[in-house]
């Protein structure tokens, strides 16, 4: 049995390790940083387009739009794609070597590929902060306001929300990929989960939904992907911090347990023929 | 003592097709044809700690199958196999401990990032304390040569470089058995002479159990004590290095050359290739003597040239390859086959 200190230690090199690979070239970056950077401009002019004459919709001002897809934005590119590597490793039989290892699978490859993820997150993040500062203008009052202190304590609230919803983005893709077990073709299972993800709260918030709509989606795990950290960077309140982070972690839960049963009755099924 | 055994061991995979006819694709959604496909038949053997064994078969003979099930990585269809008296499929996280493995078509270093960081990451894995991974670390690279490597990302090492570091890392936590599939694959001639010098290197002074597939008989001739040849996905031959070499002694090939145009035909012998005056023959010296041969040909005419060679062993292993069906392939390994005898 592994102690929690060499687990750890595992965790953190494997996420460093992975880091350090996905930065070894900054212009890995460049293709996602672009898209990112259309999308945010693109964006920026619909709704500003959609806001001509009124000043709130849904109780969102246009800057707090704009503010929101941004932030939405930042998750569906930095932690979209788990899906597609854990996928091919499947398909491919690559998986099968990652299996003689002493390591406990699904947090190992948690960690690896958070970790991997997190140099884009950090580059569309400062690329997100500095097109809303150019395109909107200062930050949200709700976030920054009542001083430096408690803007801090603000903003850490968001990272950790946005952390989370990578750690769900994890757990949902990986569940997901590991169908490619039983399934020759399970492309079209992410395409659904993605098209679900943009709909419910990363191309706009919930509360622009049909009220029955918005109500529903609460119920299920898309909302705390994008929604939830772009939600807190534009209308900050403690009360709405607990309800969101305590609903991520909730279906952070679920998709660990889905994660984990998809892997342990998926890894019995490993077939690879041939050398 | 056995550290691996194999008893029956059996792996069938199910290869879905496409029917055939009108509507196939929809059919085929629908009601897919399984075909059944045994890639490993009931395969039987023990090695012994501190043996080198080659694991031998042509391409889809089952090798790489029976090495993924002996490690863990496969689930047997049926039969068993051990591994340091573990069970490879229900225990492969406890086992892991104690194997390393390198599958020459498959990296576990990283491809952007030098040597040094995926040692690290690998020590943290098997949980080596970072003084005892340091020293583990400078060790290895002393013994492969690795100094210079160590902090020049894995994309810019040559393939015989990259191996080196491979079959390194697979031994930072000490395994007391080394899978190692193909691992010369590709590498220039150089480059598998300093792995094969390695791999006898840490058998004989680590004692380290080997377990080697292989299609480079250089590799097998050089470094393995015992062979198992496996086709068809069963085991056809299963003997020392020794007694397979004394098969190659069986058959000898002939060559002379004359001053001129000499008769080549020999009672009973003729010869495999022949010009006006030179000749080479293949001889079985179950049925001739080499010595008469030699003779013979010596009294035909001026020699200028003589040359006895052995059957080189690639083509006893290859005319084993060669069978055409797996009866074929049983019959000749049971004519062959000496299971125990001459063993080094």
């Amino acid at each position: 049995m592994r102690s929690l200190s060499s687990r750890l230690r595992c965790s953190y090199l494997a996420a460093l390790t992975a880091l350090r690979e996905r930065a070894a070239y900054a212009g890995n970056f460049g293709a996602s940083m672009l898209t990112y950077g259309l999308f945010v401009f693109i964006f920026s002019r619909v709704w500003a387009g959609a806001y001509a004459g009124d000043a709130l919709i849904a109780g969102y001002s246009l800057d707090m739009a704009v503010w929101y897809f941004i932030v939405a934005e930042i998750s569906a590119f930095g932690f979209g794609r788990f899906f597609w590597g854990l996928s091919r490793d499947v398909k491919s039989g690559q998986v099968a070597y990652l299996l003689a290892r002493p390591y406990d699978f699904v947090g190992y490859h948690y960690a690896e590929r958070l970790g991997g993820s997190l140099a884009e997150v950090g580059f569309i993040a400062l690329e997100g902060l500095v097109a809303g500062l150019i395109l909107v203008g200062p930050l949200p009052a709700a976030l920054v306001g009542g001083g430096a202190a408690a803007g801090i304590g603000r903003a850490a609230v968001v990272v950790f929300s946005l952390f989370l919803a990578g750690t769900l983005q994890f757990y949902l893709q990986f569940a997901l990929a590991l169908s490619a077990f039983w399934l020759e073709e399970n492309d079209a299972l992410y395409w659904i989960y993605q098209k679900f993800a943009l709909v419910v709260g990363t191309l706009i918030p919930i509360e622009f939904l049909p009220e029955a709509a918005a109500r529903l989606s609460l119920w299920t795990p898309f909302p705390y992907l994008s929604y939830a950290p772009a939600r807190l960077f534009v209308a900050f309140s403690w009360d709405e911090a607990a309800r969101l982070i305590g609903g991520q972690l909730a279906w952070i839960a679920v998709g660990m347990a889905l994660a984990r049963g998809t892997f342990a009755l998926g890894s019995r099924r490993v077939a690879l023929n041939g050398g | 003592m056995a550290v691996i055994e194999a008893d029956q061991l059996t792996k069938t995979f199910s290869l879905r097709t496409r029917p055939e006819g009108r509507f196939a694709a929809l059919r085929g959604m629908i009601r897919p044809n399984i075909r059944a496909v045994e890639a490993v038949r009931g395969v039987s053997f023990q090695v012994e700690e501190g043996e080198v064994v080659a694991f031998l078969g042509p391409n889809g003979a089952g090798k790489s199958t029976t090495i993924k099930m002996l490690t863990g990585i496969l689930a047997p269809s049926g039969g068993g196999a051990r591994v340091l008296g573990l069970d490879p499929s229900r225990e492969r996280r406890r086992l892991a401990w104690s194997i390393g493995s390198v599958f020459g078509q498959k990296s576990q270093l990283w491809f952007h990032l030098p040597p040094s960081d995926s040692f690290k990451l690998l020590g943290a894995i098997y949980e080596i304390e970072p003084k005892e991974l340091a020293r583990r670390t400078a060790a290895l690279s002393e013994r492969f040569a690795l100094a210079e490597l160590m902090d020049a990302p894995v994309r810019k090492l040559s393939l015989g470089q990259r191996i080196r570091c491979e079959i390194a890392a697979s031994l930072l936590h000490k395994p007391r058995v080394l899978f190692l599939d193909e691992p010369t694959i590709g590498l220039d001639v150089v480059a598998r002479k300093e792995i094969r010098a390695l791999i006898a290197e840490l058998n004989k002074e680590d004692g380290v159990t080997v377990f080697i597939t292989s299609h480079d008989m250089g590799d097998i001739e050089k470094i393995c004590k015992r062979a198992i040849i496996i086709h068809h996905g069963r085991v056809v031959i299963d003997e020392s290095m020794k007694a397979l070499k004394h098969r190659a002694l069986s058959k000898k090939y002939l060559g002379v050359r004359y001053a001129g145009p000499v008769d080549l035909e020999l009672p009973g012998l003729s010869p495999s290739k022949r010009t006006e005056r030179s000749a080479r023959y293949e001889l079985d010296t179950a049925k001739h003597s080499l010595a008469e041969a030699v003779r013979a040909l010596a009294s035909r005419g001026e020699l200028e040239d003589i040359t006895v060679e052995d059957e080189p062993l690639e083509d006893v292993i290859a005319a084993i390859y060669a069978s055409k069906s797996e009866d074929e392939a049983g019959a000749f390994g049971a004519s062959r086959r000496v299971r125990g005898a001459g063993d080094a």
